[in-house]
């Protein structure tokens, strides 16, 4: 099982406050095995989105602790070593517009990972392939449908070999009929065995990809469950609350 | 996967194809060039038609228009520098970088351009002679201002000072989401800015990059009060000795334009150029 060994990511008891007062995170722990696929959910403005950047310190937690891979994000010095093992894929795909697609999918490899350009061009023009996207290597994200940009953008995030994906609301900012086709790629990515931290509400992914569902609320997690157990027998009662909401 | 690489180089070329002017701006741009053609038809015939005065005009001036490009040129050049440097400071978390560059933006903005360059000509060298005779320094106390590197100087210092804020909006009018994908990407925050913000923010700014150059140009005859004999200098002394005010200065008005309106027309293909593909 894979539970047995060493979390990959630790959450430890985490605290996030903004400026304005505002406690986004009270609190919370949580441990993420390697090749496990863990989905938040929870109202808008539960802390969802602050608690995914925090594990690659696209915010700075107050207190607590968040060990990635042995790396903790406390330590300055590990952070773009930390960044390198954890992709992102945001809701409104951050997608360079001035590059071309496989511009977008090529700078980083060189930059960070110095990559020589023609073995950053193949991984880019390979991993484009994988995600639907080869034909479009030349256009630019402008060009594209939100489908596409978001799958390009995972295409990117994968480039520099990642451990760990992130997902923060993948699907939020597409129309319906382009959801399925991102689904599908993230789905693919979960039977490779890549571990990732998907905030969703998409009821279809969870049945489909995830290991284990967790609720937030207030900044703090109500309740976790295997599968998709979450969504078809919850057990607190601010988990039934939510649900019948969104659902 | 050859034959899949072939594919993607005719797509590179039916891109730039694509990037071509289509048929509506390419005859606005022409109609633009139309009235470049008329200011410099007017001057030609002017010259022609009346050699004197008009033909005794240009020749007198003409190194006065070479002086007046070269000081446009270089105090650009340095602006554009100088700019990016201190609107990079305006944008920076750091407490004094963005304090000092600040308080620089705030202050030279508060001063007119005419008496800064007042201040470098005139009062930098007193204060670089004073320093020398109380350090008994003689490189100090000989020292003599040189107008143009001075006019150049001055410019230089306060248009950045404008740049620097154009930068700083160019920067700070790009999604937040452009560096977060950056960093989390694991770039640095110097290399986000070198290959995702600044190209953006470039073009973003172009249009108003364009626009100060044309400002500059016509700011360029204020150093002719500081001893520099740049087109409006020459215009005076051929005034002066001529006693030819209305013939002279419609010279001198029509070569200005002459100049701005193709530094326009150039500023126009080079944003055109680096326009964001839709
Ligand atoms: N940059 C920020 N500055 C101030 N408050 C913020 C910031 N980001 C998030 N918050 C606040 O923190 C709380 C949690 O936000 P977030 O993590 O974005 O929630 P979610 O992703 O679950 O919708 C909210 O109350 C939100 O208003
Ligand atoms: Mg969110």
């Amino acid at each position: 099982m894979k539970t047995a060994n060493e979390p990959i990511i630790q959450i430890r008891n985490v605290y996030k406050y903004f400026k304005n007062d505002i406690q986004a995170l009270r609190g919370v722990s949580l441990d993420i095995f390697p090749g496990e696929v863990v989905m938040i959910i929870g109202p808008s403005g539960s802390g969802k989105s602050t608690l995914l950047r925090s594990i690659n310190r696209l915010e700075k937690i107050d207190d607590g602790d968040i060990i990635v891979d042995g790396l903790s994000v406390t330590h300055h010095e590990d952070i773009n070593a930390l960044r390198l093992e954890v992709g992102m894929v945001f809701q409104q795909f951050n997608l360079f517009p001035h590059l071309s697609v496989l511009e977008n999918v090529v700078l980083a490899q060189r930059i960070v990972r110095k990559r020589s350009a023609e073995e950053a061009e193949t991984k880019a023009l390979a991993l484009l392939d994988k995600v639907g996207i080869y034909e479009k290597a030349s256009a630019y994200p402008l060009q594209l449908s939100g489908g596409q940009q978001q799958r390009v953008a995972i295409a990117r995030a994968l480039a520099m070999d990642p451990k760990i994906m992130l997902f923060d609301e993948p699907t939020s900012a597409l129309d319906p009929e382009m959801i399925q086709e991102v689904l599908e790629v993230m789905v693919q990515m979960a039977k490779e065995g890549m571990t990732m931290v998907v905030v969703s509400h998409e009821m279809g992914f969870a049945r489909s990809a995830a290991d284990r569902c967790v609720l937030m609320d207030s900044g703090r997690i109500v309740e976790e469950a295997p599968r998709d157990e979450l969504f078809t027998n919850p057990k607190e009662e601010r988990t039934k609350q939510f649900l019948s909401k969104i659902l | 996967m050859s034959n899949k690489t072939k594919n993607d180089a005719s797509e590179l070329i039916a891109g730039k194809i694509a990037k071509l002017p289509q048929a509506g701006e390419l005859s606005a741009i022409d109609a633009w060039w139309g009235l470049v053609a008329v200011v410099f038809l007017g001057i030609i015939l002017l010259v022609s038609l009346y050699p004197d005065p008009y033909a005794r005009i240009l020749s007198f001036v003409q190194d006065g228009v070479i002086v007046t490009i070269l000081v446009t040129i270089s105090t650009f050049l340095l602006t554009m520098v100088l700019g990016l440097i201190c609107g990079l400071g305006r944008v920076s978390k750091n407490k004094f970088v963005y304090g000092l560059t600040s308080v620089y933006v705030e202050v030279i903005r508060g001063i007119p351009l005419l008496v800064q360059l007042l201040v470098w000509y005139f009062a930098f060298p007193a204060i670089v002679v004073r320093i020398g005779a109380a350090l008994n320094f003689r490189p100090f106390q000989q020292y003599l201002a040189n107008p143009i590197m001075m006019a150049i100087i001055g410019i230089s210092i306060c248009y950045a000072a404008y740049m620097a804020e154009i930068v700083r909006a160019g920067i700070e009018s790009l999604p937040v989401g452009q560096m977060e994908a950056a960093r989390s990407l694991g770039m640095t925050k110097a290399q986000a800015m070198r290959t995702v913000i600044l190209p953006q923010a470039y073009r973003t700014i172009m249009p108003t990059i364009g626009n100060e150059f044309i400002s500059l140009l016509k700011d360029s005859s204020l150093v002719s009060v500081v001893a520099v004999a740049d087109l409006t200098r020459r215009g005076r002394e051929f005034m002066s000795t001529t006693f030819m005010p209305i013939e002279t200065w419609l010279m001198i008005a029509l070569l200005y334009l002459l100049m701005t309106l193709i530094s326009a027309r150039i500023a126009k293909i080079v944003e055109n150029k680096t326009k964001l593909e839709k």
